[in-house]
This record gives C-alpha cells, structure tokens and sequence, in this order.
C-alpha cells in the first residue's frame, strides 16, 4: 500500500478523506490531523496531497464544500460528503475489507500449492 | 448547494485556495508553538510538513477552474431550460401575438422560397453538364416543340442544314442538334397494352457525349446510333422517368419497347440532376435523331431542306468566344440555305433579312423561360415587397408588445433579475419564435413550391424545391424576429426603474404608440406607414392585374366560345393522308352533323386553341416587307363552311365551299388583320397574294379569330381548302368544329361514340368545349393575378393588424388620460374622434406616399396587362379606398373601447 517513494497509494487517501468526513463536515486541516492520529503517523508523509485529493474529490462530486468559520473564529473551508461520496464510501469500505481477508488469507496460507 | 458565497469568478478561485492553506499552515504553526517550538521554527516545521506548497496549489486551483466551469454549463442550460419553458408559457397566454407572427412570417418564409425557387430554376440556373459557359444555343430557344414545313427559315434547322453547319464550322469543337418529338405511343409491355406518352426529345448520337452527361445505369447512346450505321434503335431515358415509370429497377436497362409501334432498346439512364437541355420541361427518354424518320414515317424529316424543326447546341472550342460564333453562323447558314433553296425562295428568303440566333446556351433552351420571365419578375417584386410588410409586421408587434411590458420588466430587475438575465430572457423568447415560424415557414415552402409549379405550369415543370433560397428567406426572417427582439431587450436592460414603475402609463401628454417623448414610438409609427405604402402598391398591382384579367377573360375572340366544341383525332397514327384523310374529314363531318343538337360541323389542320399552327412567308404585289416579320404569315387549312361552324363574322366576299376543294387555281380566305395590313384601305377581294411558289385569290374576309392565345402580337392570317392536291404541305392533321346549339358538354360522349363508329382503332386526343381549351392559355395569366391579388389581400390584413395591434396597445397606454378627460366633461363621441383621427393620419401619409410609388412603379407591369394602363387610376382609387376601410376598422374597435371607458375605474387602474 505504500508507494516506492513513500507516499501514499492514491486510492487509500480518498477512502481515508472519505471516512474523516463521515462524522460530518470538516475542514481541511481537520481531516490531516485525523488521518495523522488514526495512522499513527505511519501513513501520511506530507500534507500537501491531501488537499490535492480534497479538491478532486470536490471536482467529481463526491464532496461539497462551504466556507464558514472555524473554533477559534476564522474563516475555513468546510467539506462534506455529498450523496454520492456517501455511495463511494461504502463501495470502498467493502471492497476494502474483501481485498484485505483474501490477502490475510493468502498470507496466512499453509501449503504452497492447491493445484 | 448550500454556499456563504458565490464563486462566479477565477480571482475567486485563486484567493480561496490561498486562503484554504494559509488556515492550515497557520493552524498548524499554531499547534506547535502551543507545543513549545519557536515562531520561525514551527513556520518552518509547517511548511516541510506540507510538502511542496507551490504545486499543489497549481493543482488545487486548476481542479476548482474546471469545477466552475462546468458548473456554470449546468447553470446556462438549467437557465435555457427555464427560459424556454418561461417563453413558452408567455407565448402561450399570448396565442394570438404568436400566431400572427407565427403564421406571417411562415407565409412570408414560403411565398418567397416558391417564387425564388421558380426564378432561380427558369432564369437563373445554368444546365447540369460540363462547362455549360462554353454553350452556343443557334436558333430561335423559345421555338424547342416548333416544326416548320415550308418556305425557308432562320429560326430553325433542318436535318441537313444543321449537318452543314456541323462540318463547316470552326468555332465549335461539336455542335448537337435537338428537336421535338411529337406524341410518342409507347407500350412498355407487350402484355400491358395500355398507350404511354412519356416526353421524349430527338437528338444526335455526339448529344450525351458533347454535353458531357454520364450514365447512372446503363450507358448513354453514342454515335454509333448516327444514320448509315446499322445499329439497332436504342433509347436513353432519364433519372426521373427511371424512378417514376420504374421505381429505379435496373432490369430495364436491355429491355426492349415499342415506340410507335417499332422495336426500341433501352440502353441507359442518364445521370440523375439532367433533365435534358429544355430548361423547365423535363425530359423522359431521348431517341436518336436518326430514327426519328422510322417513328414518323408519315412525316420524313430527315433529307427534307424545307423540314425545319431542330436546335442546336455548339461547344466553343478552347479560345473561341460566342462574338466569333455570332460572326461565323449565320454566314453558313446563310450560304446553306440560299444555295439549296429555289431562286424564287432564297430570294424572298434574302428579301426580309433574316433574323440568326446565335446565343449563350450556359442556360439551356427554354419556351418557358421566355414566357415566364415578366410574369415571375412581377411575382418576385410582389412577393419581396409581402416580405418587407411582414418584417415591417412582425417588427412592429415586438416592439408594442414589449413597450407593453416595460413595467413587467422593470419589476423583474427591481426584485433582483441581472440586467443580462433579463436580455437572454427576451432574445429566448425571440428564438422561439424564431424557431416555430421556421418550422412552419419550412412546411408552406414546401407545400407551396409544389402548388405554385403545378398551377403554374400544368405539371410541365419539374424543379425541387431550393434549399439555397429556402435558407436566405429564413435567415432574412429569423434575423428580423432577432433584431426586433434584441431591441426592445436591450431598452428594458436600460430601464430606469423607479420612473418606470412609478409611471404605469403616465403621460396625459402621450401621444399615439408610444410614451410622452419615448424613443420607440416614431419607430412604431414608421414601421406602420411604411406597411401601408407597400400594401398600396401591392394592391394597385393586384387590382390592375386582375382587371386585366378580366378584360381578358371578356375578349372577344372571334368565335361562338360559349357553344364550340374541338374534337383532335390523330390521323397520323392511323397513316391518314391525300384523299383517305379528305373522305374522313367529310365522314366524320357528316356524321357528327346529325347528332340532335348540333349546328353546325365542318373542320381545320389547327383550329382554335390546339396550341399549333402553320407559317409561312408570302409576297404580296405592290406591298414592300420591312423586315421579315412584316411578310410572316399564319395559315390554317380549314373544310366548307368553317366560319359558319365556328361562329366568325364574315366582313366582306365569301366564305370556302366544298366547290373551292380540288381547285387547280387556289382560293383563300384572309382575316381582318391580314386585309387591313397588306391592302390598307382598299377591298382585299378578288387581289392576288404569292406563297410556297403559289399564286392564290382572296375571295372573302373574315374577322381575327384568336386561336393561339387571348393576346397575339400577329394575328395576320389566311384560310386555305383543307381538301387540295395542289398545296406543298398537306394537312397533318384534323381537328373538327362543332357548333352546339345549347350546352357543349351535354354533347360531349355522344360526338365521341360518333368517331368511334366511323373508325373504332383512331385515337381521339380530345373532345373539350372551347371554354375548356382557352383556360390552359390564360391560366398563367390568372395564376400571377390570383398571386398577386392573395399577396395583396394579405398585405391588407398583416397592415390592418398592425395598426390594429399599434391603436390597441396605445389606448391602453392612455387608459388614464382618457378618463380624465371624460371625468372633465369630454363627450365620448369627440374621444372616438380623437383616437380615430390619430390612427388616420398614420395611414393617409401611408396611403400618399404609397399612391405615388404605384403611380411610379407599375409601368413595370406593362407588358402583362390588357386594357389597363399603368398607373390606372381606377385601381389606384379601389386600392386606396380599400386599405381605407380596412385600416377604419382596425382602429374603429380600439376606439370604441376607448370611448367606452368609465372614468372612475380608469383613474383608479394604475
């Protein structure tokens, strides 16, 4: 899942964003430091990709955003899963967990062969 | 989407980015200086945690570019979608504002393409073949069904004479020579044994070759049809005939038929736009020139010098030019015909100098053309100056209309509509309308193109409708409605809006369509004059065309028209002639004669009204020819009695008898025209007259019979025995007369059971009352005034709803002042005097101005009318009081309202 470089598969960001946001909206940096607690670290290098991968989601429809005004009283910008983004999240989810018990599976394997 | 803001533009886009990040670097820098680093430190410590801050910026602000993007598309047609909806709706609540357009503009948009289609087809079109600018057409182009026996010509070839001009020649890199068929009996299944007379055309086997026609089945005839080789006899049909006769079957190609009763194969089809070289006839099977004896034989062209019946087409060769061929033609014709001709002939012949023809055949031959040609110019005028009105119209309904809704307008900007919103509003609903009154123009063009060549020309002309004028007419329409439509659109967008709402319709001072001083009304009121000086001199036109109609209709011709019947049997197919077709004529005669009801019987070579008839040139002693005209004579053979039977006065001598048959010394009959030309002033009986090598004595005269159309230029005439074995050129046919004592038509299938007991196998081509028979001559005729006088009317009424629309929507305008003026004790009657005198003035600036332009402009019309002078005043009259009364009573209902307004419910309406 991890990149040659380091960086993250692009797939795993969106679905990462997609699940920060399911709680309900949040702005940008919000969503970094959720991704950073939750991994741990481990996964996020740089911050900068997110934001990328933020405003694509927006471009596809998957989120919507609105500017409104943070806790401490400045002007942030708000995403928010639209319907669709909602859809995607739990296509993802699934198709994650499937992709994750075969490999486990696989790893978990006893005998070479089945052939 | 829920949204604090709006982010319309990319300036947007960019800042918001910047500001998205400057929030997380900040709350970031933030955090670790809460953790206990230093400002420049945690700055530092922000910004490698981010990355490269510069691309994904670039990124992030190109993705949210694309995103407007596309969301202003949605916005623009969600918006379309709403305005068009909106306009329909608007449209709807004013069906009759968008029917009058609607049906104006479609009647405008399909008179034009009908008329302009027919123009450019007759006038305008070059022929479909190769480089049709190097065409030479030699011979008179209106003469393509003529045919000659006789004395010699100019007007057009022999066989012979053309093959002179053929071989010497050096302008031409070929020349073909092309000439009428006559009626073709035609069966194309020996089984089926029902008679086809398709359009068939003689022409030289180089024809296809020359004009550079391919074949789009088969192949075209080549010269190897010529005479002397012995081919079998082939035809090439045309596209059309292939898909009308043959529902484009290729099994016809081979196929043999009879033609005249001889053996015919089927060689090709020719491409599909050509339609042969006679422009607007078109042509349904080509037969080499070389049979044509075979398929006559009762009538031998081919080695006859006196035959003249051909025209022919030369291809200049590279470098020549129609001047060099307009020198060197008419010298070998000249040369050929003088040469060939007996001294006494080529000597009358040289006597009248004769007239060559030697034009540009870029356009093709054409009768109909010659003909149609003043006709279809009057039309094209008739129909652009409808065009203007309906513009003018349509125009004038837009502007009213929107006026009307300037306060409309005005709410919709004051409650937050953006001034371009507004404009794309208005310019949707003017698409609309555009769009539905192209669909309609579209079905009239259509359907009226198709009409307008059927009555105009009986099925003869065969030409699609053109899509090249069919878009100019719409897209000089549609640009009207868009104009119109712009305008009033943009002058909203100015509105000032608190005088605009303030002022519903303010202005005790308003003058008639318009606000006190607003811009728009002198526009409203041109358009209005304007409309009514085109409908005048459409109307004058219209009148003067249809009174000449009438005079025409009311000519007299010089026969019993109400009680004549034509009775045309064709004794050439049964190879009648000499004395077997005198013992018919007497037959037929004689038997007819004693059908109950019949007056009178006797018979001719032409008749009236057959569309035929003989020429020829004479000399009279004493009497010296200015030019050829003056000695070109017609001539008729004609049986005992025929002036008793058709009803013509006789004026002096008398008339022919069946002692005047056989005679060796020949007697004529001349016609009035003939008498007062030749022998101005003296008694013509008993004079002597030389023609064809004859000489012949006039016995009697008798009055002008018109017998090729209402108007003849020369009616000069002489009768001849039909019964004389002396004559050059015998009778080739037979037409009998028959004198009703009642109804025609009540006789009509008893003469027909009579032919047919006197020879059951003769075809009989018509029995038809005279009556009948005339209508084919003035249905053209009748057909521009009928035109004219629909484009007239119309005119009218597109002017009278005009002014109608203009008055209405005026009063209401004045709605206010006119109650006030009631309140302070103005009679009713004065308020519809003033409202009507408004209206009035309009239209009489309208109806002066008109009057002159007609008074001016229908010397044009000269050569189409009979009995009526331009600049008739009878008809300028009936027009200007016609358009008068109409234009009374489009404003006669509007000021009644107006007089009938309550004074209090008036001043409380705004």
């Amino acid at each position: 899942m991890l990149n040659p470089d380091g960086g993250l598969l692009r797939g795993t960001l969106d679905v990462l964003i997609l699940k920060a946001l399911s709680w309900g909206p949040r702005h940008g940096y919000a969503v970094a430091e959720w991704v950073q607690v939750v991994t741990e670290g481990e996964l996020l290098v740089e911050e900068g990709p997110l934001y990328t991968a933020l405003h694509r989601l927006e471009k596809n429809g998957l989120l919507t955003s609105e500017w409104g005004y943070s806790d401490n009283n400045r002007r942030a910008k708000y995403y928010e899963l639209s319907r669709a983004g909602r859809q995607q999240l739990r296509a993802e989810v699934s198709s994650w967990e499937r992709y994750a018990r075969a490999v486990g599976k696989a790893l978990a394997a006893a005998s070479p062969s089945v052939a | 989407m829920r949204r604090v803001f709006r982010v319309p533009f990319k300036p947007h886009v960019d800042r918001d980015v910047d500001d998205e990040l400057a929030f997380h670097l900040d709350m970031r820098v933030r955090r670790l200086v809460d953790a206990g680093w230093s400002r420049e430190a945690a700055r530092e410590e922000a910004l490698r945690q981010f990355g490269d801050l510069n691309t994904v910026r670039d990124s992030c602000v190109a993705m949210d570019q694309q995103r407007e993007r596309s969301m202003r598309r949605v916005n623009l047609i969600t918006e379309l979608v709403q305005d068009t909806t909106f306009a329909l709706r608007t449209l709807r609540h004013n069906i009759g504002y968008a029917a009058v357009i609607v049906i104006a503009l479609a009647i405008g948009i399909g008179a034009n393409t009908a008329i302009f289609t027919l123009v450019d087809a007759l006038l305008v079109t070059t022929l479909p073949v190769k480089n049709p600018d190097a065409l030479v057409a030699i011979g008179d182009p209106r003469r393509t069904g003529g045919m000659s026996i006789g004395s010699p010509r100019s007007d057009l070839l022999s066989y012979q004479l053309y093959k002179d001009l053929a071989r010497e020649n050096t302008v031409f890199s070929d020349v073909v020579a092309t000439g009428r068929s006559g009626r073709l009996d035609v069966r194309i299944d020996s089984a089926h044994q029902e008679l086809e007379h398709p359009r068939g055309r003689f022409v030289t086997g180089n024809y296809f070759s020359v004009l550079g026609v391919p074949a789009s089945a088969g192949r075209t005839f080549g010269t190897e049809v010529e005479r002397g080789a012995d081919a079998a006899p082939v035809a090439t049909i045309s596209y059309g005939y292939w898909t009308r006769r043959f529902h484009n079957d290729p099994g016809i190609i081979g196929k043999t038929i009879l033609v005249n009763n001889l053996r015919i194969t089927i060689v090709g089809v020719a491409a599909p736009r050509f339609t042969g070289e006679v422009v607007g006839i078109y042509t349904d099977i080509w037969l080499p020139v070389a049979i044509s004896d075979a398929l006559n034989p009762n009538r031998r062209t081919l080695d006859d010098r006196s035959a003249a019946w051909l025209l022919a087409l030369g291809r200049l060769k590279p470098g020549a030019t129609l001047g060099q061929a307009k020198q060197q033609v008419p010298t070998i014709l000249q040369r050929a015909i003088v040469s060939n001709a007996t001294p006494s002939d080529a000597k009358a012949f040289l006597d009248v100098k004769p007239v060559y023809y030697v034009e540009s055949g870029a356009k093709g031959l054409s009768r109909v053309r010659v003909n149609f040609q003043a006709p279809l110019l009057t039309l094209m005028i008739g129909v652009a100056l409808l065009l203007c009105i309906i513009c003018a119209n349509v125009a004038n309904l837009m502007l009213a209309r929107s006026i009307a809704r300037g306060r409309e307008l005005s709410v919709r900007q004051a409650l937050g509509a953006g001034r371009s919103r507004l404009v794309r509003q208005l310019l949707t609903e003017s698409a609309v309308l555009a769009f539905i009154s192209a669909a309609a123009g579209l079905l009239f063009a259509w359907w009226g193109s198709r009409t307008l060549l059927r009555l105009a020309s009986a099925g003869q002309l065969d030409i699609g409708m053109n899509l090249t004028v069919l878009a100019f007419t719409l897209g000089v329409s549609l640009a009207a409605v868009a104009l119109f439509g712009l305008l009033p659109a943009l002058r909203a967008s100015r509105l000032d809006l608190a005088s605009s709402i303030r002022s519903g319709a303010q202005s005790l001072s308003g003058s008639l369509g318009g606000r006190g001083g607003g811009q728009r009304a002198p526009l409203g009121k041109v358009l209005i004059a304007s409309q009514v000086t085109l409908s005048v001199v459409l109307l004058v036109g219209a009148t003067m065309l249809a009174r000449s109609l009438r005079n025409t209709q009311a000519t007299d011709i010089g026969v019993d028209r109400d009680h004549l019947i034509i009775v045309d049997v064709d004794v050439l197919a049964r190879g009648y002639r000499g004395p077997a077709l005198a013992r018919l004529a007497h037959d037929l005669r004689d038997r007819i004669a004693a059908i109950p009801g019949i007056g009178a019987v006797s018979f001719s070579e032409n008749g009236v009204f057959s569309g035929s008839d003989n020429g020829t040139s004479l000399q009279v002693p004493g009497f010296v020819a200015r030019s050829v005209q003056d000695t070109l004579i017609s001539y008729d053979h004609v049986g005992p009695g025929y002036f008793t039977a058709t009803g013509t006065r006789l004026l002096e001598g008398r008339e022919l008898t069946a002692a005047d048959e056989n005679k060796p010394e020949g007697v004529i009959v001349v016609n009035e025209s003939f008498a007062k030309f030749f022998f101005p002033g003296q008694p013509a009986v008993g004079r002597f007259i030389r023609a064809d090598s004859l000489s012949l004595q006039i016995v009697g005269v008798v009055a002008d019979i018109h017998q090729n159309g209402i108007k003849e230029d020369n009616l000069r005439r002489m009768y001849r025995p039909y019964v004389n074995t002396s004559q050059v050129a015998q009778p080739g046919s037979l037409r009998l007369a028959v004198r009703t004592v009642g109804d025609p038509t009540a006789v009509v299938q008893q003469i027909r059971k009579t032919v047919v007991s006197v020879d059951s196998s003769l075809p009989i081509d018509g029995v038809d009352p005279l009556a009948k028979l005339m209508e084919r001559f003035i249905a053209q005729e009748r057909l521009v005034a009928q035109l004219a006088t629909a484009f007239g009317v119309l005119a009218l009424l597109l002017a009278a709803i005009g002014l109608y629309g203009l008055m209405t929507y005026s009063i209401s305008r004045r709605t206010r002042e006119i109650g006030l003026r009631i309140a302070l004790g103005a009679q009713r009657s004065r308020v519809l005097r003033l409202v009507l005198l408004d209206a009035m003035r309009l239209v009489v600036v309208g109806l002066v101005v008109g009057i002159v332009v007609a008074y001016l402009s229908t010397g044009l019309l000269e050569t189409q009318l009979n009995g009526v002078k331009p600049g008739d005043p009878l008809s300028i009259v009936v027009a200007a009081l016609v358009l008068m009364g109409a234009a009374v009573l489009a404003a006669l209902f509007p000021a009644l309202r107006a007089a009938r307004v309550e004074p209090m419910i008036a001043l409380r309406s705004e």
